[in-house]
């Protein structure tokens, strides 16, 4: 037990360290939103990683490497939701949405998949709206994949049941 | 010439078998064999080894991990190194292999161990397996089988749950096994188990049943462990000059025990020892696996002889042979039931009569076999008091043997119906009820009981 406790202290002391990497690799993105005119400042990148670095905490999940915020930004930046003047906020809440959704679905989806599912709602049947990509799509594909259905299965009663006392 | 050890920087003593490389570490920082920047390297390349790992327990399919399946994989990797590290004779080079060696070198080396002890630890419980010795108990019989310790053959993940030992294991071995997890633990449960079973094939099956029946009627559902009874009692023959293979322990046996054992605890530990290498000559034990473990039980065995001599329950420690098969036994026959329609229509009249001395007065003359008697409780919908006056027209024998159906039973409460729970309830009330005397005799005639 006493490695591990080492182990993890460790990453707490080389944090500063990985987010400063992270922060980087976030502004170098920029190169490519910008043709979509979206670019995140050196401050909001700073939050952004803070904000993974929450709900990676709040969600109880340890992440290495760069992470999903890269496959976020690119994902999302041809959004026709998306402009300059909610650009910073949506991604964070998109980052928040992703992990708490990564526990939901018991790590059933990959990442990418996830984050496909996302896009697609978000930019379709949510016409932007994070409340109901949050509230309804996402809940409902993650209680599907919870009963054994497939994520865009229709008539789960189950799913309705839970949806309406908010639990199982 | 004496033996030279050599003396050491890490004191061996000081080391936890189940985290080995978290105590080895701490050892070589307290004694200076690693430095502080040492002991950093080895942060960041376990570190960077948990990542690899967590990649491809993702199967690259997820960046990130849940905290606790990446503690577990962080406490299989460093298991699995500190089985490499206990596979190195010499404690001091150990802690300077650390400086030397890579995490991931040092884990491929353990995952290597581990293969081979998780073959070396099927082979042996597949002999274990086929030396076990005939005997009821159900904790022993579940734990050998394929769903006790079996399961962990099919469920053990050596690279990512390496230190858990997924297995059912009820039945407690004479050694138990402390300071191991993982394969380590069922490999050494499985050993000790084996040699449980290796001295325990010297005796006939039989007569060990009969010695755990003198120690418990019912020692079936007991988790008690057959090897140190067998043990105690085979040296308990040794010490009043009989034969062992027999296990049997008389009365006036034990009035001599209870005075020859009367001593010290270091002399009874001589004396226990002396018994020991008599009882290894008689059975001609060669196995020196066996005699270790023997040797590994004595202190116990004789600390239970020292206790039962002290405070005079010396009969316990050494049971006398019991054979239940010829106890006096109490066969009950019923006759056959009655015919349907007729059973109906007499559930109709007791139904519809309102008295119940009436009632009672219609059972005694229309109802002729106990079978019917036992339906009747549950249909004609007595009331409590009702079914109270017809326990009373029973015999102790019929008593018993409602108490034996309906009490003394496996089935659960939530398995019977409304009617048969309220049966059970009253019955219970009766018996609790009955004077002491009264009681004790059905009781014993419960335990006698042989339906027919």
């Amino acid at each position: 037990m006493g490695g591990i406790i080492l182990a993890f202290e460790l990453t707490r002391n080389f944090s500063s360290l990985i987010q400063a990497q992270a922060v980087a690799e976030i502004e170098k993105f920029n190169e490519l939103t910008s043709w979509y005119g979206l670019v995140l400042s050196h401050n909001e990148a700073i939050e952004l990683v803070e904000t993974r670095s929450l709900s990676l905490r709040n969600n109880g999940r340890i992440e290495f490497g760069g992470g999903v915020i890269n496959i976020i930004l690119y994902e999302f930046c041809d959004s026709p939701y998306i402009s300059m003047y909610n650009y910073a906020e949506t991604i964070n809440e998109l980052v928040e949405i992703f992990y708490y959704y990564k526990n939901e679905t018991l790590d059933l989806m990959s990442d990418d998949d996830l984050i496909k599912f996302m896009k697609n709602s978000f930019d379709g049947i949510c016409q932007g709206s994070l409340e109901l990509l949050s509230g309804r799509e996402l809940a409902h594909m993650a209680c599907n994949l919870r009963y054994g259905y497939a994520p865009d299965y229709l008539e789960n009663e189950e799913c309705d049941e839970e949806d309406e006392d908010g639990q199982y | 010439m004496a033996n030279i050890d050599k003396s050491h920087i890490i004191d061996r003593a000081l080391l936890s078998g189940e985290n080995y490389f978290s105590s080895i570490l701490h050892e070589a920082c307290v004694s200076g064999i690693l430095t502080e920047n040492d002991l950093k390297k080895l942060q960041i390349q376990c570190i960077e080894f948990l990542a690899y790992k967590c990649e491809r327990y993702n199967s690259g399919d997820s960046s990130s991990i849940r905290v606790e399946i990446a503690e577990s994989i962080m406490k299989s990797n460093l298991y699995t190194i500190g089985i490499f590290l206990k596979s190195l004779l010499d404690v001091d080079s150990t802690a300077l292999q650390l400086k030397t060696e890579t995490i991931s070198e040092m884990y491929q080396k353990g995952r290597k161990i581990i293969d081979t002890k998780f073959r070396t630890t099927k082979h042996i419980y597949l002999m274990m397996q086929k030396n076990k010795i005939d005997n009821p108990n159900y904790t022993y019989n579940a734990t050998i089988a394929d769903k006790g310790i079996g399961i962990f053959f099919n469920t053990y993940n050596l690279d990512f749950e390496a230190h858990e030992s997924p297995a059912s294991i009820d039945y407690q071995i004479c050694n138990p096994v402390d300071d191991l997890v993982g394969v380590e633990f069922i490999q050494k449960y499985t050993g000790n188990l084996l040699c449980e079973n290796q001295f325990c094939r010297y005796f006939d099956s039989t007569i060990i049943h009969h010695l755990l029946c003198g120690y418990n009627d019912k020692y079936e559902n007991l988790l008690i462990n057959i090897f140190e009874q067998v043990l105690t009692t085979a040296l308990g023959c040794i010490m009043v000059g009989q034969d062992p293979i027999s296990l049997n322990i008389t009365q006036e046996d034990i009035c001599i025990l209870r005075i020859n054992l009367n001593m010290s605890v270091k002399e009874l530990t001589a004396t226990v020892r002396l018994a020991y290498n008599r009882l290894v000559s008689l059975l001609d034990i060669k196995s020196p696996s066996v005699k270790t473990y023997i040797e590994m039980s004595l202190p116990k065995v004789t600390i239970n002889i020292f206790n039962a001599v002290k405070f005079d329950t010396i009969s316990n420690v050494f049971p006398p042979l019991k054979d239940l098969n010829l106890l006096p036994k109490i066969r009950f026959f019923s006759n056959e039931k009655m015919e349907n329609n007729e059973y109906r229509k007499i559930i109709e009249e007791l139904i519809s009569c309102r008295s119940s001395s009436n009632k009672l007065a219609l059972v005694n003359e229309k109802i002729h076999t106990f079978g019917d008697l036992e339906d009747v409780l549950l249909d004609a919908e007595f009331s409590n008091a009702e079914i109270e006056m017809m326990f009373n027209i029973l015999s102790e024998v019929e008593l018993a043997t409602l108490i034996n159906r309906h009490l003394i039973t496996d089935i659960m409460a939530e398995e019977l119906s409304e009617t048969e729970l309220n049966l059970r309830s009253c019955l219970q009330r009766h018996v609790e009820q009955l004077n002491y005397n009264k009681r004790k005799r059905i009781l014993e005639i419960v335990d006698f009981i042989v339906e027919e």
